[in-house]
């Protein structure tokens, strides 16, 4: 059985929307989730794919970040 | 001391961690260095309070998407640090100038859609001139302006 894999993005520095669109992106190669824990929102990723060859953490991740990066440049001060 | 300093690099996992002092860097210096290693690296960001309350640092992890050894993750974390100087100084430039950047991009944009012509580029003393009238000359012949004086009586 494959393990679940938990990514922890802190909730100052990762926004709640970028991280949903993220799931949404990587929805047809794993089962995403995500719960607010303390400072951070955690993200569980099950049932990844088994043909998904490249690595989905640090892609899912990387894809949060811009996300958010983008938003918050969008967004006046 | 540094203001930015590789923390650790685990070869097992190909990770380098650097942390910043979050009182010096903004986030958004953070946030754009992290953008412009997004091409090389998984980075992701977090942020600890340091003990007895005394601030809070930034935590970069950058993991390589092709394999690092020593050497090369020092080189990502000096680029990384590079970035970090570049976006902090550009948003001070922005900041600092901000107000003629709006005023020279609002004349621009003004300028192109002629509502702030000059006024005396829009006076027109010239209403007396018939179409045929020439007084600059313009449409003299070059050879008629400019032919010798022998020529000019023959």
């Amino acid at each position: 059985m494959a393990t679940d894999l938990t990514i922890s993005l802190h909730r100052a520095m990762y926004m709640a929307q970028a991280i949903r669109d993220a799931m949404g992106v990587f929805d047809d190669f794993a089962t995403f989730s995500m719960e607010k824990k303390g400072d951070h929102y955690e993200v569980t990723i099950r049932d990844v794919d088994p043909e998904v060859d490249g690595d989905i953490v640090g892609e899912f991740s990387n894809f949060a970040l811009a996300h958010t990066i983008e938003r918050k440049r969008r967004t006046p001060k | 001391m540094a203001q930015h300093t590789l923390e650790r690099f685990d070869a097992d996992s190909n990770t380098a961690v650097l942390s910043l002092d979050a009182g010096i860097y903004p986030l958004d210096a953070v946030y754009g260095a992290a953008y412009a290693l997004i091409d090389r690296a998984y980075v992701l960001l977090d942020k600890e309070a340091r003990a007895e309350g005394k601030g809070s640092r930034f935590l970069i992890q950058l993991r390589g998407k092709i394999k690092l050894d020593q050497a090369a993750a020092q080189a990502l974390s000096g680029e990384f640090g590079n970035e970090l100087l570049s976006q902090a100084l550009r948003r001070k430039v922005v900041k600092q100038n901000g107000g003629l950047i709006e005023e020279i991009v609002t004349q621009a944009i003004a300028g192109a859609t002629g509502a702030s012509l000059p006024q005396d580029f829009l006076d027109d003393d010239d209403d007396d001139l018939d179409f045929l009238d020439d007084p600059l000359g313009i449409a003299v012949p070059w050879e008629e302006k400019f032919k010798k004086d022998g020529k000019k009586n023959a």
